[in-house]
């Protein structure tokens, strides 16, 4: 910058952000005139009412304006430069050096739009400059800064809870900016071998009105500087776990693709991080209830017909099955007859039928728990909890007995 | 007001009525002029304000020029020199009183008159209590914008959960009305009360809006467009939420019925023809604003412009629009033209905060020029103008 020397100068940047306008909602102060100069049961006189109208009227004034402009002196050959600086990178966003702008006549301007995609978070700063020659002809060189910080509009916070053969995936999204965002997508990316199902509240009955669904569907909006909206995302896994995508032991689930709008549709786009799940532990052999006895009367022997099913690659058993030793307490259903029963091998991925024939001692809703299962051929013993919830009513007829006068 | 002025020609027929209404001695009701009356013309014809209420002629003139500091020296004046004789009157004045002094941005004072007042549903307000000054007259008379007013002052003065409560009260109270009057076939009543019911519901959305409570907001927007679904000025706003919010798709759904609605010669009475396609024009000129096609925009806005010059709406919207073209020497040429040649609706704060933005954003001695412009508005604006949003 040869020739250029520092003191006052002619010329001076300024610098607006270009957002989007906003409306701008007004709740003025305006009353209609029939509800300020008449009392408001007035036009019950239908004899009156007719010409109250006519009487209001509204009148209009004119004036005039002067507006004028100052000047000074004229610079030229200006070069003018904007970059984008944080701590990683510059980036040049306008330079003018191989066509520099002519001249800039007295009190005049040259206006630019520079824009810039913001990827990074933290400080930034706006560097524009100007070398130019002054109205004696002395070069001069302008830089002017100009500094902003960038911060995450959003924060997503996620959970991964296993239920049986299920994972599932709460995501919750807070808005850390200051206008509503209006949530256009968000959706879940899910990894290879895996499927997802966005789960949806069920809509309020008042909500289901067609007339209005049909001008306008509710928009979901995650209100500015805090709020937040949870979604909820039901994962399949359709392979073993040994061919799921694994990073540092955990299992790769997916990545949440969230898009949305800001005031006037301005745009915003992120994408979070791979987020992990814990691997399923699939159960080596799972007990399922199969037939139960609509009606199981307080003392009376009945039938339970169970499923064992393998989950394993290989052909497991025979088994031993009984319901495990509960702690003091009676247990409030109990196996009637020999406590043991034995039940034939299983093959790989195969299941077998078997029955158990229980009575039940406590009247009410009972629970059926621990089944102990033993692995007569690997010495492992399973303890399976089977949902299995039972009604026991009382004998009928010996209520209606107990009813009979003396 | 000249007393004797030649009765309209009447046929006998229609000449024994108007004698009815005289024996049905409405003659010493205040509210009809009595020296009408003892001239014998048509004393059913009111001729100016006046009749209703003293020198009511000069508070509109004063009110409409926005010529509040002279309203509160009047209603001073009138209560000083003891000028006002009945009920009706002194309350009319009051709300006059209440109404200036909040356009003036005199909150306070506004609330310590409304607390002088008794509660407004009090019999104390109704025609019945005085049969000696209201012969044969029923009802309220309180003016409908004092409850308004009590409603609304709440929420200058920092409390507006207590306006929220009482707006949702006013309005419970104006469907009751709604009710009676309906049942008592008052078709004229019931259309005042439909109005007022409308009004009500606009200034909460206004509060909700105002406040970004979107889904309180539009429920009451769908509510309004649901009872008249050919309301295309409540359709076009639902249009702009939807845009505020970002829901482009919606606000397109939105204009694109609106525009369906007019071309099909539907659209309120309450509009003009010019009016109904100017607001097609500035809605799609938003689309083309939000789609970042400003010359779009502007070329649209000039149309509307063309057809009807004090279309501020238009006018500032396109300033803006050749804003974000870099057009900046232009985009103030408009706002500067348009205080000049439509300045009583060019003359707001809203539009002059956009002035002010760009005279700093254009000019490195933005003060000087916005001296000028400061001192051009105290000369010629209401008093109620906020002259602050020149941000000098």
């Amino acid at each position: 910058m040869s020739g250029a020397t520092a003191g006052s100068h002619s010329l001076a940047f300024r610098v607006m952000r270009l957002c989007r306008p906003s409306f701008h909602v007004e709740t003025p102060l305006l009353v209609n005139p029939n509800d300020l100069f008449f009392g408001e049961d007035l036009h019950d006189d239908l004899s009156l009412s007719s010409r109250l109208n006519d009487l209001t009227s509204s009148l209009f004034h004119d004036s005039d304006s002067d507006l004028s402009y100052n000047s000074n002196f004229e610079v030229r050959d200006v070069t003018i430069k904007a970059e984008i600086q944080t701590e990683r990178q510059r980036i040049l966003l306008l330079d003018t050096s191989k066509s520099p702008v002519e001249s800039i006549r007295a009190g005049g301007r040259y206006d630019f739009i520079v824009e810039h995609d913001v990827k990074e978070l933290g400080g930034h700063t706006l560097v524009c400059t100007a070398l130019y020659s002054d109205g004696e002809g002395e070069r001069k060189y302008l830089p002017q800064f100009f500094k902003f910080n960038v911060s995450n509009p959003l924060s997503v916070r996620t959970k991964v809870r296993v239920v049986k053969e299920t994972t599932f995936l709460e995501a919750c999204i807070e808005n850390h900016t200051k206008s509503n965002l209006f949530m256009d997508q968000v959706e879940f990316e899910p990894a290879q071998h895996w499927t997802v199902t966005t789960l949806k509240a069920d809509e309020h009955s008042s909500e289901n009105n067609t007339l209005s669904r049909e001008i306008f569907k509710p928009p979901i909006i995650i209100r500015s500087g805090g709020g937040i909206q949870n979604y909820l995302y039901q994962l399949k896994s359709s392979a073993q776990g040994s061919t799921h995508t694994k990073l540092e032991g955990s299992i790769v689930l997916g990545k949440l693709q969230i898009t949305w709008r800001a005031n006037l549709g301005e745009p915003g786009r992120l994408q979070t991080q791979q987020i992990l799940g814990s691997p399923i532990l699939r159960k080596e052999i799972e007990l399922q209830v199969a037939v139960v006895p609509s009606v199981i009367i307080f003392e009376r022997p009945f039938l339970v017909q169970l499923n064992l099913i393998n989950q394993t690659d290989r052909t497991l058993g025979p088994f031993e099955v009984r319901l495990s030793q509960s702690d003091s307490m009676e247990k409030a259903v109990m196996v009637n007859g020999l406590q043991k029963m034995a039940v034939p091998q299983v093959d790989a991925f195969a299941s077998t039928k078997f029955h158990v024939n229980l009575i039940a001692t406590k009247l009410g809703v009972q629970k059926v728990t621990g089944f102990m299962v033993f692995d007569m051929h690997e010495k492992r013993a399973y303890d399976l909890s089977p949902d299995l919830e039972i009604f026991v009513g009382s004998d009928v007829a010996h209520q209606v007995g107990e009813q009979q006068p003396a | 007001m000249d007393a004797t002025t030649d009765a309209p020609d009447q046929d006998p027929q229609q000449q024994s009525l108007i004698s009815d209404f005289e024996t049905l001695s409405l003659t010493t009701d205040p509210l009809i002029n009595t020296a009408a009356a003892a001239a014998d013309t048509d004393t059913t014809t009111l001729t100016s304000l006046d009749d209703l209420c003293y020198e009511l002629t000069s508070l509109q003139d004063l009110a409409c020029k926005g010529s509040w500091l002279s309203v509160l020296d009047k209603v001073s004046r009138a209560r000083n020199l003891s000028l006002l004789s009945l009920p009706h009157e002194h309350l009319t004045y009051a709300t006059f009183n209440i109404l200036a002094l909040s356009k003036l941005r005199r909150f306070s004072e506004a609330a310590s008159e409304l607390s002088s007042l008794d509660d407004l549903n009090s019999s104390i307000y109704h025609f019945e209590t005085y049969p000696q000054h209201y012969p044969n007259r029923t009802g309220s008379f309180v003016p409908f914008s004092l409850r308004f007013l009590h409603a609304d002052i709440p929420s200058k003065l920092g409390n507006r959960n207590e306006t929220l409560d009482r707006l949702y009260l006013l309005l419970d109270f104006v469907r009751t009305k709604l009710d009676e009057k309906m049942n008592q076939k008052l078709v004229n009543s019931v259309n005042e009360w439909r109005r007022r019911e409308i009004f009500v519901m606009n200034c909460l959305i206004g509060h909700h809006l105002s406040h970004k409570e979107f889904s309180v907001t539009l429920k009451l927007v769908t509510e309004l467009i649901r009872r008249d679904s050919d309301d295309v000025i409540m359709l076009s706003k639902l249009g702009y939420i939807q845009m505020q919010l970002g829901d482009l798709d919606g606000s397109k759904r939105s204009f694109d019925l609106v525009e369906e609605l007019i071309k099909a010669g539907k659209g309120g009475a309450l509009w003009s023809e010019v009016q109904l396609r100017n607001l097609v024009s500035r809605n799609k000129a938003l689309e083309y604003l939000v789609a970042k096609d400003y010359v779009s925009a502007v070329r649209e806005y000039d149309e509307c412009v063309e057809r009807d010059g004090s279309d501020i709406v238009a006018i500032n919207n396109k300033a803006l629009s050749l804003m974000y073209l870099r057009d900046l020497a232009d985009s103030v040429k408009v706002l500067e033209s348009s205080l000049e040649s439509v300045p009583t609706v060019a003359l707001n704060e809203t539009l002059v905060v956009n002035l002010c933005s760009m005279y700093e954003l254009a000019y490195v001695n933005h003060p000087d020029i916005k001296r000028t412009l400061s001192k051009w508005i105290a000369r010629v604006a209401p008093d109620d103008f906020d002259a602050s949003c020149t941000r000098i």
